[in-house]
């Protein structure tokens, strides 16, 4: 213990020492690493442990004796296993159709995962009620049914929508990367169009399942949007820890089941960075060069199969943006459909929320950008102290929960020192900080794509660290920086999770309010506030599209991260 | 010489340039220069001394060293030991920035997103040299690598070989004194590579600039450098002019990694004197050249080196007509051909000789040649002086 102290300090001293000789060195380097290691430390790490400390054994002997929360994990188990499978499978199906299928509208199909994947969960959420709801659309005035969304089949079913692009994209990548040869050989070698799906084209698309089947699972366990919407009575403990702080001001209990959740979490995490590192090189052989043979076509029965999947998603998807925009013209969903605008004069007569929404992700999307790419510089072209640290504390948000951040949150910043509940700074922070992971991830596949030379040619002809950050690696991989700017402001338009334990009364948010306007039964106000917001988000997305001339980059990493 | 001119001087701090004028300029000096990689010692306490001026080249097998030190020089690792001195001022744990050496990457490392033009002026901008200034450097470096008519160009427009003289002159542009050049030629074709190896001498001679070429190719190494030093393991196996490594390689591994060497074990009796050895093998003694100071003790054993092109075949029974010791002519060998290769100027024969575990090779002139096949028996004599590797 003592022996490990005096490591730590003496490892510390190191540190130092090399930080303040980087500091005579390349003092831009230096401070920039400070500042990026100081946000990190302060804003993802130190939050985190003490929530880790919270909850006393008293809280702990509460959340392990009451059957309530020991149902919310089971359903949070069922759902992971549930939605993480179907995910997988519409993902992969997906996927195969649009890579291989060799399908009529194949671009139309290409769009629709991705625009789920910007699309904010309470826009789904909104629109299966307004669809498949009590008053559903579909269910009661066409096939007059008396049923409800409301439960684990409508949760499943939003999950499953809002997670299988993450699948998708990966499978995409895969299905691409492979070599049509490997395809063709088999053919060639007398593999029936079947056989060859059985034997050659999953088997080698399992690492990529894998990857993406525990990224998803982490998703589903700290899901917060899906079940507050469709849930209904259907509790999970991501819904659970916002209760138990926002309903009954028990951090303690809060914290408890916020970390139930985390334990799973951070072990799906580790299990997907081992795989994606274990299979890294294997893919990369496998993929090699692009031949410019096609891969066989699947057999004929399958290919229309897939794309009756295709178009029912895409159908689907439309439908409920579609549905969503109706809801927002009319009067009451289900009772009076007059046509009207009074849901958009309300939105904007009170326009506080949106602009709040815009600006803080506009500031979390600069921010984060920002600290993504610094860190995903130091962490991958420099040998600065630290860098396996500050490479862990920018993709540890990736494993943390939502809600449980929420609630570190509050906890840390509800006092002195930093005494920031309640301002658009912890908000834009806490925005920031969450999608990290995926802008970390957009920079730093750019950033390796890089040869190493480029740097070191920068240093040789006498440029320091960060002239030749400016002049030569920012440069070449600004549209990436960019990309990882477009995303984070996209989800950080729409995200729920951490943020709805910190909004106040003098900083609204769009997100939040439609939240609470669907649980009031004020569908138009909803639904014209969540349209509102999904104009910003794709505004936001072309306006990043138009600026690099097309050439946003890194949307896979985006889906390798998750959303 | 202007101020700022003299500041973009690379690696000529004021402080430093009277040390510099004594003699020191353009110097490399590396004294037990070690770095290890994990449980790899990749360098092991390397000492050497490049003259300032000279052409010296780091030659060895892939993951020997030589480019290892070569980083090390240029400051993009640091030394687990040692240190590295250029132009007389120590430079271990300056960064890259601040060592003042030049370095052409095998890569070129080009930066993608600036012209040719641009590409060259980046260090001087570095340098903070007036626009005025620039444009001068800049235009005298086009000239002299002949680019001028490249220079709004981009590198994804180059040839190859252009892309190779734009990093020779972005980094010539800086005017170091001291070079440093990563298997700069490896990435050509072979012709352009023999034209761009003349080109680079030239050029190297004309400016008086130190270069420390680092290359696996032997044939590049010993047309190019007035000093070669044979790295293996991290540690230096010999160091000489082409010529004394090639001649006299001090080691088998020398001997075999630079050109084709045939070896005879032997062992050795006394000296010659005169940088000779006396030396036993199966069948009698030879007189044997010393590749360096060292000379070994009686009954150390070693090899005779005999190039190919120093070997003859004879008809079967010469074997008995070349004898008499201390003679060259002492070393006859019986033989019988395995394989015979055309190469134009010579013919390679590949002959098996019993009690040898590795054939012999005898390049024949195509004029002398008498159309041996495989399956004859020869005898292989030799002609010249063989000499001795530890």
């Amino acid at each position: 213990m003592a022996a490990a102290a005096v490591g730590a300090a003496a490892g510390g001293r190191g540190v130092l020492r090399r930080w303040l000789r980087d500091l005579g060195h390349d003092p831009v380097l230096a401070l920039g690493h400070a500042a990026v290691a100081l946000f990190l430390l302060g804003f993802v790490v130190a939050p985190l442990v003490a929530v880790a400390f919270a909850p006393g054994p008293a809280d702990w002997a509460r959340v392990a004796a009451t059957p309530r929360w020991r149902t919310a994990a089971l359903n949070t188990l069922t759902l992971v296993g549930l939605s993480t499978a179907s995910s997988l499978v519409l993902g992969t199906l997906y996927a195969f159709a649009v890579t291989r299928a060799r399908l009529p509208l194949r671009r139309l199909f290409e769009a629709v995962p991705l625009v789920l994947l910007v699309t904010p969960s309470f826009v789904s959420g909104l629109a299966f009620i307004l669809l498949v709801g009590r008053r559903g659309l579909l269910t009661y005035h066409l096939l007059g049914l008396e049923t409800s969304v409301y439960g684990w089949h409508g949760v499943w079913l939003a999950q499953t929508l809002s997670f299988f692009p993450v699948a998708y994209l990966v499978l995409r990548g895969v299905f691409l990367a492979h070599d049509a040869r490997l395809e063709q050989a088999a053919r060639g070698l007398g593999a029936s169009r079947w056989r060859l799906l059985g034997t050659v084209t999953l088997p080698l698309a399992t690492p990529g399942l894998l990857a993406a089947g525990l990224f998803i699972g982490i998703g589903v366990l700290g899901d917060f949007g899906n079940p507050m919407l469709v849930g209904g009575r259907f509790r999970v403990l991501a819904t659970e820890v916002y209760t138990e702080l926002t309903g009954w001001a028990s951090v303690g209990t809060s914290a408890a089941l916020g970390l139930l959740l985390l334990v799973p979490a951070v072990l799906l995490f580790a299990a997907q960075q081992r795989v994606q590192a274990a299979t890294a090189g294997r893919f990369t052989t496998v993929g090699g060069r692009a031949s410019g043979l096609e891969a066989p076509l699947p057999p004929p029965a399958l290919r229309w199969a897939l794309f009756g999947l295709c178009a029912a998603v895409t159908l689907f998807v439309a439908a409920s943006q579609g549905v969503v925009v109706a809801g927002s013209l009319t009067r009451l969903w289900g009772v009076d459909h007059a046509l009207t605008g009074e849901h958009y004069a309300y939105v904007l007569t009170r326009s506080r929320p949106l602009l709040n929404s815009v600006r803080f992700a506009a500031s979390a999307a600069l921010l984060g950008a920002l600290v993504a790419a610094v860190t995903a510089y130091l962490v991958h072209r420099t040998r600065v102290p630290l860098r396996r640290g500050l490479d862990l504390a920018t993709l540890l948000p990736a494993a943390v929960p939502g809600t449980l951040m929420g609630v570190a949150y509050v906890l840390v910043f509800n006092r002195p020192p930093l005494k920031l509940t309640g301002t658009g700074a912890l908000i834009v922070i806490a925005m920031a900080a969450s999608y990290l992971p995926v802008g970390y991830r957009i920079c730093s596949a750019a950033l390796q794509q890089l040869k190493a030379s480029l740097d070191e040619s920068a240093a040789n002809l006498g440029a320091s660290r960060a002239r030749a950050f400016l002049t030569v690696i920012l440069p070449l991989t600004w549209t990436a920086v960019a990309a990882a700017f477009a995303f984070t402001f996209v989800q950080a338009v729409g995200t729920l999770s951490t943020v709805i334990f910190l909004v106040s009364f003098d900083t609204p948010l769009a997100a939040v309010d439609v939240l609470n306007l669907a649980a009031q039964g004020r569908w138009g106000r909803a639904c014209a506030l969540a349209t509102a917001l999904l104009v910003v988000t794709f505004a936001g997305l072309g306006l990043a599209y138009l600026l690099t001339g097309g050439r946003l980059r890194g949307i896979d990493a985006a889906g390798r991260v998750g959303a | 010489m202007t101020r700022a001119a003299a500041a973009a001087r690379v690696g000529d701090p004021p402080d430093a340039a009277d040390a510099d004028r004594a003699g020191a300029a353009g110097s490399v000096v590396l004294r037990g220069l070690t770095k290890r990689f994990g449980a790899v010692t990749a360098v092991d306490a390397l000492d050497l001394t490049v003259a300032p001026g000279s052409f010296t080249t780091l030659l060895g097998p892939s993951g020997c060293g030589k480019t290892t030190v070569l980083r090390l020089v240029a400051g993009f690792a640091e030394p687990d030991a040692g240190t590295v001195h250029v132009g007389g001022r120590d430079v271990t744990g300056v960064p890259p920035d601040k060592r003042g050496v030049g370095l052409v990457f095998q890569d070129y490392a080009l930066f993608p997103h600036m012209s040719v033009r641009r590409n060259v002026e980046y260090g001087l901008r570095m340098r903070r040299l007036p626009r005025q200034a620039r444009a001068e450097r800049v235009a005298r470096v086009l000239a002299t690598l002949g680019l001028e008519g490249l220079a709004d160009r981009y590198p994804d427009q180059l040839s190859g070989g252009q892309q190779q003289r734009v990093a020779l002159g972005r980094v010539m542009a800086l005017e170091p004194q001291v070079l440093l050049l990563d298997e700069p030629l490896s990435n050509l074709d072979a012709q352009l590579r023999v034209r761009l190896r003349t080109e680079l001498k030239e050029l190297q001679r004309t400016l008086g600039v130190t270069a420390l070429y680092v290359t696996h190719d032997q044939e590049e190494a010993l047309s190019l450098s007035d000093e070669v030093v044979v790295m293996d393991a991290g540690r230096v196996q010999q160091a000489g002019s082409p010529e004394d490594v090639y001649r006299r390689p001090a080691s088998r591994f020398v001997a075999r990694f630079v050109g084709q060497a045939n070896l005879l074990p032997v062992t050795a009796v006394g000296t010659e004197g005169d940088g000779r050895l006396r030396a036993a093998w199966e069948r009698g003694e030879l007189v044997l050249a010393l590749p360096d100071e060292r000379v070994p003790a009686p009954g150390t054993a070693g090899v005779a080196v005999v190039r190919p092109e120093r070997v003859a075949l004879a008809g079967p029974d010469g074997a008995d007509a070349a004898a008499g010791p201390g003679s060259a002519a002492a070393l006859a060998l019986p033989g019988r051909v395995t394989a015979v290769d055309y190469f134009g100027p010579y013919r390679r024969y590949t002959v098996a000789v019993p009690g040898l575990a590795d054939p012999w090779l005898a390049d024949v002139p195509d004029a002398e040649d008498r159309h041996r096949r495989p399956g004859d028996d020869v005898t292989l004599t030799v002609s010249g002086e063989p000499s001795w590797a530890w």
